[in-house]
C-alpha cells in the first residue's frame, strides 16, 4: 500500500500548496453554488414567516404571496365535516385571529391549541386555503399535550 | 434510585475534573502513574454515567413515577420495550445516553491506543474528559433526569404516540450515538494539535473513529428517514426539516474528511484542512444533538425560552476558539509536504469531492438557519422550504454521483486523457445507453440523467473489482470466483469503499423513483367501493375495530389489484392510545407491489364507514433500504481489522506492486 507513492527530491523548490488552475476550478464551483443557493432562495422556494397579527398588519403587501402563517388553533374551531370534505378551523396568535380551510391529511397530532403552521396563498379578504398543514413535531419528545392525574 | 443516579453523576462530574488535571500534568511531567491515573479517570466517569443510565432504566422499569422524567414519558399500560425507549425521549435521557455513549466508544478508543499512541493518549483523555464534563454540568445542575416531584403521580403520562413505534427502538440510539462517537476523532485531534504530534500516528487512530462515528450516523439517518416513511404519514422519509437538517451536517463533513483523510495519508496534503474538518464535525455533532432538543431553528424567541442553548452555545463557542487557537499556533506543522500537480489526478478529485460536500453541507446549513438571519437582520422572517433544499442539494448530489464513478479511474499526481477515457469506455457506454432507454421509456429530463449517472458509477465500480480480479488471477492464478473476497480481505479500504459507493447508487435509484414518479390521491368510499391509481386498483371493504392493550384501534381493509388480478391487502390504522384519544395516530398501510410501494394511510370515517383515505405510489422506495443495507456492508468490511502483510510467493517485484496496487 505505502511505497508506491513518489517522494518528491529532496531540495527540490517547494512549489505553491495549490495549482493555479486548480484554484481557478474551485471559483469556478464555488460561483456556481452561489448561484444555485441565490436562484433557489429568489425563486418560489422561500416564503414569509407570519404570524397572524403581523400577516393582517401587512395585508396590502402581503396579498397574493406565498406565505407560512403560523399559530394555534382557536379551541372549539374545528370543523372537520365528511369524510373528504375540506376542514376548516380558526387560527390564532391570542389576538388576532384568520379562518383557514384545508383538505389533506391532517397530522396526527392535530388538536384544539396545537400549535400549527399552515401554507398557502394569501389573499387578504376570506379563507386562507392551505396547501401544507404542519403540526408543531413533538421534537421535545415530551408528553406536555396531556394532563396525567 | 433517584440518589443513587444523580450520586453517581456528582461524583463522575468530580472525577471528570480530577482525570482533565492529572492527565495535562502527567502529560507535561511525563509522569506515567498520572497519565495511567487519568485514563482510569476515563473508564470511572463512563462506568458512574452507565450506572446513572442503569438507575434511571430501573426507575422505568419499576414505574418510579415519583422521577418526574418517568412521569412524564410513560405509564404503566405501555408495553415493556416502549417503556425502555421512553429513556432517550426527553432531553435529560438523551443527554444522559449521549454522554454514557461517548464515554463507553472514547473508553474503548483510549483502552486499544493506550500503548500504540502513548504520546496522544494523556490529551486525548483530556479531551475526552472535557466533553463529558460539560455533558455532566449539564445532567447535574441544568437539566437532571433526577428531578422528582413533591407527590408521585399513580400514573405516568405515557409517551407521545408517534414515539410508539419499533422505529422509536433505533432510530433516536443510533443517531445519538453517532453525535456521540465524533468525541473520539475530536479528541485525537485536539490531542495532536496540543502536542504538536502531527505525524502519521494520529492519521491512522483519527480514520478509524471518524469512520465509526461516520456509520453509527449514517446508520441512524437512515433508520430516522424509515421511521418517518412508516410512522408521520405523508408519503415520504426525507422532508428537510431543521431537525433533519442539522443530523445530516456532520454526517456530510465527515464523509469530506473519511475522504480527505486519504489524500494527506498518501500525499500529505490538505493537513490544516483535513483537522477543521473533524473539528467542524464534531461541532456540527453537538450542535445538533441540542437543536434536536431546543427548539432553536424554529425561531430566535423559542430558543430564548429554553434552558440549555445558551450554555451550549457557549460550550460550542469555547471549543471554535480554542480550535481555531491551537490550528493557528500549529499552522506551520500542518504544512503541506506537496503541491498538487495536476488538475486530472486523484488529489483534485478527492478536493473537488471535499468541495461538494462542504458546499451541500454549507448550502443546507445556510438554508436552515436563514429564518433566523431573516428575523435578525430584516423586518419579516422568511422561510425557505423543500423545494429550496431540492434545487440546490440536487445538482450537487448529481455531480458527486458522476464524481464517484470518475473519482477511483484517477492516478495520483497526474492523470492523462487517454488511460482515463479508456477505464472508462464500458461505463460511458452503459450510461449512453441507460441514456437512451430511459429517455424513451420515461420521456423527462432529470430523472433520466440522473439515472445515466447511477449505471455510469455502477459500471466503472464493476469494472475496477473485475480489474482488481483479473491482476489476481494473472499473477497468483487465482480463480475469478475466490479473488473478489480476496480483494475485500486484502484491501478492504478501497474495495470496501467501493461497496460503500454501490450503497449510494442503489439509494439514489430509490430516490430517484420515489423523488420524480410518486402519486398521490384522496378517495372518499363507502365500503365495497373502488378507485384508480397509476394502474392499481384499490378497493375498500370497510372498517374494523379491535381493542389492544395500549388503546383501540381502527382498521380500514382495501384489497389493492392490477389488470384484475388480486395484488395484496392493505391494513391502513388509526390508534386510540389510552391517554391520548384525541390524538388518533395513524399506522400506515405500506406493501410493495412489483417495483412499487403502496401507501395507505386512513384519514377520516364515518358511522356508516364511508372514509376518507389517501394512496401514494411511491416507485422504488425499496431500494432506498436496500441502499441502507449494502451501506452496512460496505462499513463492515471498511471497519474489519485489515489483513496482515501478505506472504505469499510472487515472483517478482512488478507483480509484487500489481497487487498491491489492486
Amino acid at each position: 500500500m505505502t511505497g508506491t507513492v513518489a517522494t518528491s527530491p529532496a531540495g527540490a523548490k517547494r512549489a505553491p500548496w495549490l495549482n493555479p488552475k486548480l484554484i481557478v476550478v474551485a471559483v469556478v464551483i464555488f460561483a456556481a453554488i452561489a448561484y444555485l443557493i441565490y436562484n433557489a432562495v429568489e425563486s418560489s422556494a422561500a416564503s414569509y414567516f407570519v404570524t397572524v397579527g403581523e400577516l393582517q398588519a401587512k395585508a396590502a403587501t402581503m396579498d397574493g404571496q406565498h406565505v407560512q402563517v403560523g399559530g394555534d388553533v382557536q379551541p372549539g374551531s374545528i370543523v372537520k365535516g365528511n369524510p373528504g370534505d375540506p376542514i376548516s378551523f380558526v387560527l390564532t396568535d391570542g389576538t388576532k385571529t384568520m379562518p383557514v380551510s384545508y383538505s389533506g391529511v391532517l397530522p396526527d397530532i392535530f388538536s384544539d391549541k396545537v400549535q400549527v403552521v399552515v401554507e398557502g396563498t394569501y389573499h387578504a379578504n376570506g379563507t386562507f386555503a392551505a396547501t401544507t398543514l404542519l403540526t408543531k413535531c413533538p421534537s421535545k419528545f415530551s408528553a406536555a399535550t396531556t394532563t396525567s392525574g | 434510585m433517584a440518589q443513587l443516579g444523580s450520586g453517581a453523576l456528582i461524583v463522575a462530574f468530580a472525577l471528570a475534573l480530577y482525570g482533565i488535571v492529572v492527565s495535562v500534568i502527567g502529560a507535561r511531567r511525563h509522569a506515567t502513574e498520572l497519565v495511567n491515573s487519568g485514563l482510569r479517570a476515563v473508564w470511572g466517569v463512563t462506568a458512574l454515567i452507565i450506572v446513572a443510565v442503569a438507575a434511571l432504566a430501573t426507575a422505568f422499569l419499576t414505574h418510579n413515577f415519583q422521577l418526574a422524567y418517568v412521569a412524564g414519558r410513560s405509564s404503566r399500560d405501555m408495553p415493556l420495550h416502549y417503556v425502555l425507549a421512553a429513556f432517550y425521549g426527553g432531553q435529560e435521557g438523551s443527554l444522559l445516553y449521549w454522554s454514557m455513549i461517548a464515554g463507553i466508544i472514547s473508553s474503548i478508543a483510549i483502552f486499544l491506543h493506550r500503548k500504540r499512541d502513548r504520546d496522544l493518549i494523556p490529551y486525548v483523555a483530556a479531551t475526552v474528559l472535557s466533553t463529558e464534563l460539560f455533558f455532566l454540568f449539564m445532567l447535574v445542575f441544568i437539566s437532571s433526569p433526577f428531578t422528582l416531584l413533591p407527590v408521585a403521580p399513580l400514573d405516568g403520562a405515557g409517551l407521545n404516540p408517534l414515539l410508539r413505534d419499533p422505529g422509536m427502538m433505533m432510530h433516536p440510539p443510533f443517531l445519538l450515538g453517532g453525535f456521540a462517537s465524533f468525541t473520539v476523532p475530536f479528541g485525537f485531534a485536539m490531542s495532536a494539535m496540543i502536542t504538536g504530534r502531527l505525524g502519521d500516528g494520529w492519521i491512522r487512530a483519527i480514520r478509524r473513529w471518524a469512520l465509526v462515528a461516520w456509520g453509527i450516523l449514517g446508520i441512524g439517518l437512515l433508520l430516522g428517514a424509515w421511521w418517518a416513511y412508516h410512522v408521520l404519514g405523508w408519503g415520504g422519509y426525507w422532508g428537510w426539516d431543521p431537525v433533519e437538517n442539522v443530523a445530516l451536517l456532520p454526517w456530510l463533513v465527515a464523509t469530506a474528511f473519511i475522504h480527505s483523510i486519504i489524500v494527506q495519508e498518501r500525499r500529505g496534503m490538505l493537513k490544516v484542512w483535513n483537522m477543521s474538518l473533524i473539528v467542524g464535525g464534531y461541532i456540527l455533532a453537538v450542535f445538533a444533538t441540542f437543536t434536536v432538543r431546543s427548539g432553536l431553528i424554529q425561531s430566535v424567541h423559542t430558543f430564548a425560552t429554553s434552558s440549555i442553548g445558551t450554555y451550549f452555545l457557549s460550550y460550542l463557542a469555547i471549543v471554535i476558539v480554542v480550535s481555531i487557537g491551537l490550528l493557528a499556533y500549529r499552522v506551520k506543522g500542518l504544512r503541506a509536504e506537496r503541491a498538487i500537480e495536476s488538475v486530472i489526478s486523484r488529489e483534485s478529485g478527492f478536493l473537488l469531492n471535499n468541495l461538494l460536500f462542504t458546499a451541500l453541507a454549507f448550502a443546507i446549513f445556510w438554508g436552515t438557519i436563514f429564518p433566523l438571519f431573516s428575523e435578525v437582520f430584516g423586518s419579516t422572517k422568511l422561510t425557505v422550504g423543500p423545494p429550496f433544499y431540492n434545487q440546490v442539494a440536487g445538482p450537487i448530489m448529481l455531480a458527486l454521483l458522476i464524481l464517484m464513478g470518475v473519482g477511483p479511474l484517477l492516478a495520483w499526481r497526474h492523470t492523462s486523457w487517454r488511460p482515463l477515457l479508456r477505464g472508462m469506455r464500458w461505463s460511458l457506454l452503459a450510461a449512453a445507453a441507460a441514456l437512451v432507454i430511459f429517455g424513451v421509456v420515461l420521456r423527462d429530463a432529470l430523472p433520466v440523467v440522473a439515472l445515466g449517472a447511477v449505471v455510469f458509477t455502477v459500471g466503472t465500480i464493476i469494472a475496477e473489482y473485475v480489474r482488481g480480479a483479473r491482476v489476481r488471477h494473472r499473477s497468483i492464478g487465482e480463480s475469478y470466483f475466490t479473488a473478489i473476497p480476496s480483494l475485500l480481505r486484502k484491501n478492504n479500504r478501497r474495495y470496501g469503499g467501493y461497496i460503500v459507493h454501490l450503497a449510494m447508487a442503489v439509494l439514489a435509484i430509490g430516490i430517484i423513483g420515489t423523488h420524480f414518479f410518486q402519486t398521490e390521491r384522496q378517495f372518499t368510499m363507502k365500503p365495497g367501493d373502488s378507485a384508480t391509481i397509476s394502474n392499481y386498483t384499490i378497493t375498500y371493504n370497510g372498517l374494523r375495530d379491535t381493542t389492544t392493550k395500549e388503546g383501540d384501534v381502527v382498521a380500514a381493509l382495501l384489497d389493492v389489484s392490477q389488470n384484475g388480478k388480486l395484488k395484496t391487502q392493505i391494513q391502513s390504522k388509526r390508534f386510540f392510545y389510552t391517554g391520548y384519544e384525541n390524538q388518533p395516530t395513524a399506522r400506515m398501510g405500506i406493501k410493495t407491489v412489483g417495483l412499487n410501494d403502496v401507501y395507505v394511510v386512513l384519514d377520516r370515517w364515518e358511522n356508516d364507514q364511508t372514509a376518507s383515505i389517501r394512496v401514494y405510489i411511491n416507485p422504488l422506495a425499496n431500494w432506498i433500504w436496500w441502499g441502507g443495507y449494502v451501506f452496512v456492508l460496505g462499513l463492515f468490511t471498511l471497519l474489519w481489522p485489515a489483513a496482515r502483510p501478505e506472504r505469499q510467493r510472487v515472483r517478482s517485484t512488478v507483480k509484487k506492486a500489481a497487487l498491491s496496487e489492486a
